[in-house]
Parts: C-alpha cells; sequence; structure tokens
C-alpha cells in the first residue's frame, strides 16, 4: 500500500493551525458543509455558561463558573480594616448625612456630579476596599508553568476586573461601612428614667457622635481551574456572581471591649447593583503573514474564543453591558490589536453583547 | 486656565545614545520614550517571522506594577500593528517609556500604586511612542494619533471634555480613548463609566474631529473655516509640525 501524502484533521491542526481554520470556516461547498469553527462552533456562537454560586464554604461568597473548558473559582472574604489602621483616613461627615444620600440617590452628587461617582467609590479606592487577585493555576493550560512570578496575562487580568468593579459601581462604600451608633444605646439609658446627671450628659454628647469605625475589605479571589480562552468573560462572570453571593456577617463596635465584634448568626446580604456581563470577541483574518490592513483580506468575528483561536487571532474587542434597568447600558469597551474593527462593527457588536446577556442571566438564576 | 486649552509640545531626539527619542507634554503629562531597534532578541522573544515589540512603561515614581503591564500590554498590540513587525524576523524593538509628570489630583489620597486604569495617560503613551518610532526611523505602515475624552453630565445636560484631568476623570460619567492610524482606521478604543451605544458614537466623532482631521489643501478660507468648525488640538498636524521641525533643524547643520 502506497503511502498517502494527506494527513488526519488533528495532525493538520496541529501544524498549520492557521490555514486549518481558515478551511473551517471557509469552506469549498458551503451548502454540504456550513462554515464553522474548529471547536464545531458557528463564527457567533458562544459556549454555554455554568454558574454554581456557594461552592466554597469558609468564604462569605464565592461562585464556580464554567464556560466550555474554561473553569475559573472565586472566592470573596470579608475582612474588618479599623479606621485608626488607615493612615490619611478622612472622615467626610457631609457625606453621611441622609440628604447627601437622598442626593446620590437621585443621580446627583452635592457637586451636581453624575452618579455620585465621587461618594462611595472614592472611600473604595482610596482605602483599597476591594481587593481582586487572579492566578492562573499551573497546568490549567500547557503555557502555565510552574514557580515563575504572575505573567502578564494574570497581572492585566487583575487590573481590567479591578477597573471595571470601580467602573461599574456594583458595590458601594456605603455597604462597606461598619457604625458605631451610640444613640440607640442613650435612648435605652435616657427611657429608664429619673438616672443620674451624668448619664444625660453623656447621651446628649454621644447622639452626634454616630461614625464610621470600621469597614469591610473584600478579598476577591480568583484561580482558573482551567484554560481554555476567553478568560475574562469567565472571571468577571464568576466576580459577579461570587458578589451576589456575599452574605458578611452583622458587624457592631464594642465600646468596652474598644474593637468589632461580628455576629455568629446574624448575616446581611451584599447589596451589588446591576449585572455588568463580559462580551468577547476575536477577530480572525485571511492572510496569516500578509499586511496587515492591506485591503481584499476576508475576516471572521470569533464569538468567546477558544484557546487555538487566541493565538492566530490579534485583534480582540470586549464590551461590557448591563440590560438589568431595560435599557442596554455599556459599562466597557475594549478593543486593541487591529484595525479591522470600526465604528460600524463595535455599534453592531453591541446587539450580540445584548444576547449574552441574556444567556448569563439564565445561568446566574 | 483648563487642560483642554493647552497645546501640546514636543521634541524629538532628546537621548543621544538611543536610535530614536522623543519628549512630549500635553494636558499635564510629560513622557519621554526611547526606541532601540531593531535589536538581536533573546531566545523567548524570538519569533521566526516578525519583529517582537517590546514596551516598558516606568510610573513617575515607584516601580511599575499590575496597572503598567496592562499598559504596556496595550501599547504592545497596537504598536505592532502599524510597525511594519515583518520586515525584521527574528529581532526585538525596544520602547521604553519613562513618565516624567503627571497631574496631580488634589481629592484623593496620593498612593504610589494605584491599581486601576489610567486612561488620561494612553493618548500620551502613544503619542510619545510613535515620535520616538519615527525619530528611529523604524519603518511604519503608519502613524498614529490618540485622544481621550470624557462626558460629564452636569444638571441635566451632558457635557464632552478633551484631554480631561484626573479629577475630571473621576467625577465623568464616562471616559473614552480613541486612537486612529493615519488612514483614518480604528486603532485602539478603550471606555469605561455608565453610557449608551450612541454616547459612545458621539465621543467617536469628537475624537476623530480631533486625531483625524484633514489637511487643509490650501491656504486661505477653508482653512478659517475648519478653524471655526472644530474645537481641541489638531493631533495629526501637530505630529507632521514636530517631524517637519526636526528634520528642517537637521538639515540646517552649517
Amino acid at each position: 500500500m502506497a503511502a498517502t501524502l494527506s494527513f488526519p484533521r488533528p495532525v493538520f491542526a496541529k501544524l498549520s493551525p492557521h490555514p486549518y481554520l481558515l478551511r473551517n470556516l471557509s469552506p469549498a461547498d458551503p451548502v454540504a458543509n456550513p462554515p464553522a469553527r474548529t471547536n464545531g462552533r458557528r463564527p457567533r456562537e458562544s459556549r454555554p455558561v455554568h454558574v454554581n454560586a456557594s461552592s466554597l464554604s469558609h468564604a462569605h461568597g464565592s461562585a464556580l463558573v464554567r464556560s466550555g473548558d474554561t473553569t475559573v473559582i472565586c472566592g470573596v472574604r470579608g475582612e474588618i480594616l479599623p479606621v485608626s489602621q488607615i493612615p490619611l483616613f478622612r472622615p467626610r461627615e457631609n457625606h453621611y448625612g441622609p440628604a447627601a444620600a437622598a442626593a446620590a440617590a437621585a443621580g446627583d452628587g452635592p457637586d451636581g456630579l453624575g452618579l455620585g461617582l465621587g461618594l462611595g467609590r472614592g472611600e473604595l479606592k482610596d482605602y483599597d476596599l476591594l481587593v481582586p487577585n487572579i492566578e492562573l493555576a499551573t497546568g490549567a493550560a500547557p503555557q502555565f508553568l510552574p514557580g515563575v512570578p504572575p505573567t502578564a496575562l494574570a497581572q492585566t487580568l487583575s487590573t481590567r476586573v479591578y477597573s471595571l468593579l470601580h467602573g461599574t459601581g456594583m458595590v458601594e462604600g456605603g455597604d462597606l461601612r461598619v457604625w458605631f451608633r451610640p444613640s440607640s444605646a442613650a435612648a435605652a439609658a435616657a427611657g429608664v428614667g429619673g438616672e443620674d446627671v451624668d448619664m444625660g450628659e453623656e447621651g446628649v454628647e454621644e447622639e452626634e457622635e454616630q461614625q464610621v469605625v470600621a469597614y469591610w475589605v473584600l478579598y476577591i479571589d480568583l484561580l482558573f481551574v482551567s484554560f481554555d480562552g476567553n478568560p475574562f468573560d469567565a472571571a468577571w462572570a464568576a466576580v459577579v456572581a461570587a458578589l451576589r453571593d456575599t452574605k458578611l456577617p452583622v458587624a457592631r463596635w464594642d465600646p468596652d471591649r474598644e474593637m468589632v465584634v461580628c455576629s455568629r448568626t446574624e448575616t446581611r446580604r451584599l447589596n451589588v447593583r446591576g449585572l455588568p456581563v463580559a462580551c468577547s470577541a476575536a477577530v480572525f483574518v485571511e492572510k496569516e503573514h500578509g499586511e496587515a490592513g492591506a485591503g481584499e483580506n476576508r475576516h471572521w468575528l470569533l464569538l468567546d474564543p477558544d484557546r487555538l483561536e487566541e493565538s492566530l487571532c490579534r485583534e480582540v474587542v470586549t464590551m461590557v453591558v448591563d440590560c438589568s434597568e431595560g435599557e442596554t447600558r455599556v459599562k466597557s469597551i475594549e478593543k486593541q490589536g487591529g484595525t479591522v474593527l470600526g465604528r460600524e462593527l463595535i455599534r453592531g457588536f453591541a446587539s450580540v453583547a445584548e444576547e449574552r446577556w441574556n444567556e448569563v442571566k439564565k445561568a446566574m438564576k | 486656565m483648563t487642560a483642554a486649552t493647552t497645546t501640546p509640545e514636543a521634541a524629538v531626539g532628546v537621548l543621544p545614545r538611543a536610535d530614536g527619542s522623543a519628549k512630549y507634554s500635553h494636558a499635564g503629562y510629560t513622557v519621554t520614550a526611547s526606541v532601540n531597534g531593531p535589536i538581536e532578541a533573546q531566545r523567548r522573544d524570538e519569533h521566526a517571522y516578525e519583529a517582537h515589540v517590546d514596551v516598558t512603561v516606568r510610573p513617575a515614581a515607584g516601580v511599575g506594577a499590575t496597572r503598567e503591564r496592562h499598559l504596556e500590554s496595550i501599547l504592545q498590540s497596537s504598536l505592532s500593528q502599524i510597525i511594519l513587525v515583518k520586515n525584521f524576523p527574528r529581532s526585538v524593538i525596544q520602547i521604553v517609556l519613562q513618565i516624567e509628570d503627571s497631574p496631580e489630583n488634589d481629592y484623593v489620597n496620593t498612593k504610589l500604586v494605584q491599581a486601576s486604569l489610567n486612561f488620561a495617560i494612553m493618548p500620551a503613551l502613544i503619542q510619545t511612542a510613535v515620535l520616538a518610532l519615527l525619530s528611529a526611523a523604524v519603518p511604519m505602515r503608519a502613524t498614529a494619533t490618540a485622544t481621550a475624552v470624557a462626558t460629564v453630565r452636569q444638571g441635566g445636560a451632558t457635557k464632552t471634555i478633551v484631554d480631561p484631568s484626573p479629577r475630571e476623570v473621576e467625577t465623568a460619567q464616562s471616559v473614552h480613548v480613541f486612537a486612529f492610524t493615519s488612514h483614518d482606521e480604528l486603532l485602539l478604543a478603550e471606555s469605561e463609566g455608565d453610557f449608551t451605544v450612541k454616547e459612545w458614537d458621539d465621543s467617536y466623532e469628537t475624537a476623530k474631529a480631533i486625531c483625524c482631521r484633514p489637511e487643509p489643501t490650501k491656504e486661505g478660507i477653508a482653512m478659517v473655516l475648519d478653524d471655526e468648525t472644530t474645537a481641541g488640538p489638531d493631533m495629526r498636524h501637530f505630529l507632521r509640525l514636530a517631524m517637519e521641525t526636526k528634520v528642517a533643524s537637521d538639515l540646517y547643520w552649517k
């Protein structure tokens, strides 16, 4: 039997991945076998998302998100940060009053600024109350080696998650404050009546002293158990799911012991605003070694790319949308690495992101 | 004086030992860049078919952290699109960007390590890198211009601010960074905040007017009209002017 010169599919994919993907996307006979990616998906088809909340028992909130072979687990752990330990702590009394809260709710800060960006988010940023960290586990993908410092990918991802956490305003600084409210204790003391004068004076004095004594710091740790492309979408979905799952113990200031004490039984669900969902796509261009930008270069927009596709695509776009208030609000657009995606394609991508939002919303229920 | 009214300034070829260098300052940011290349690549950076573009961003104070890594990855992917990397296989084009000065925000505590994205500095980094690449005579497919635009809601109306200050970025509804090539293609788009696609589109228009203003064909009425209709600096013209000045001074050697 003469040796054949044709390769089986896996060998072809390994030897020259770019022509292999190109052949799959532009088949000779599009009627018989419609264009598909090497993973069998259509170009605009994403992998289904599975979300499993509260999977870690020792975290205050956690979620495991799986999208195809990309699996990421996120744990949220709250820790108390007393204000005495914050350098340069600046109590902003005028911002705590009910008037300021009403103004912030009306979307109009004290300086006439939109969405109260300066208020709660100032605290979050100033005192670093949200600390995300991303680890790409050894063995999650072949390119992650053991015993090396965090790769550029891990650092970039955690910066993006951090920036988006603040940009979307999902968590408000107000929810992370631990208050000392002496008024209730004083009122109880005054209610007994006929007490000595000292007690009364103390009550009056303390009533003004309702103050923030500590903050909750949320440590948001993400671990990629398995990595098969599109890390940001999965990581962000895990962060959102874990924050929605977070229940912090009720904390109060004990003036006698001068420390914050947490309740063993009572918990309070963290108030998370909105449901931003990230949607990424990569642009696959026909000519691998041709001049970028030279005309007559066909391209495909591959939604939710896997690892092979990511290695073959330069240009990527990520859009974060939130449709939970009816209208589609865009929270972030990141497009880099090429010139194929212009204004029209990015505008059109918004509807793709809306579809993705609906998918992820269903998965989060 | 607001940041938007300042004009950009640039000096090309400021460092004597580097292949190419540039110093650029605009909207309170001052960045110096050096470019070396194409030089021999280390084994791990070597690519069989194209040059590796190595970008290093150094902050004004402290050492680079995760935020600088992110800026580097954005710049690396954008600049390798405009440099003709296929002409130099197995080599490295090294770009080092040193931030010298950045405007301060008096409303927040100054911390050395700020993990959030710094949108306002991205245009300055891109412009400086492009000037330094031109100075090093690295072959490029196109040049690039970039700008930052912020949308601020005041009362009921929304206002667009070009080259926002750090305080304006903090209080803005949304912040956008756009970079265009000299062929009017969108090279980079980074946006954050809370906005609709329509608002993004408007910011795109504003940025494009700054980055891609067509060259006036002849002196006279057309130019005057241009100045009246569009606001903000003309980045492409500025880039050309900076290089023209440099070439003119180099030719005048006697």
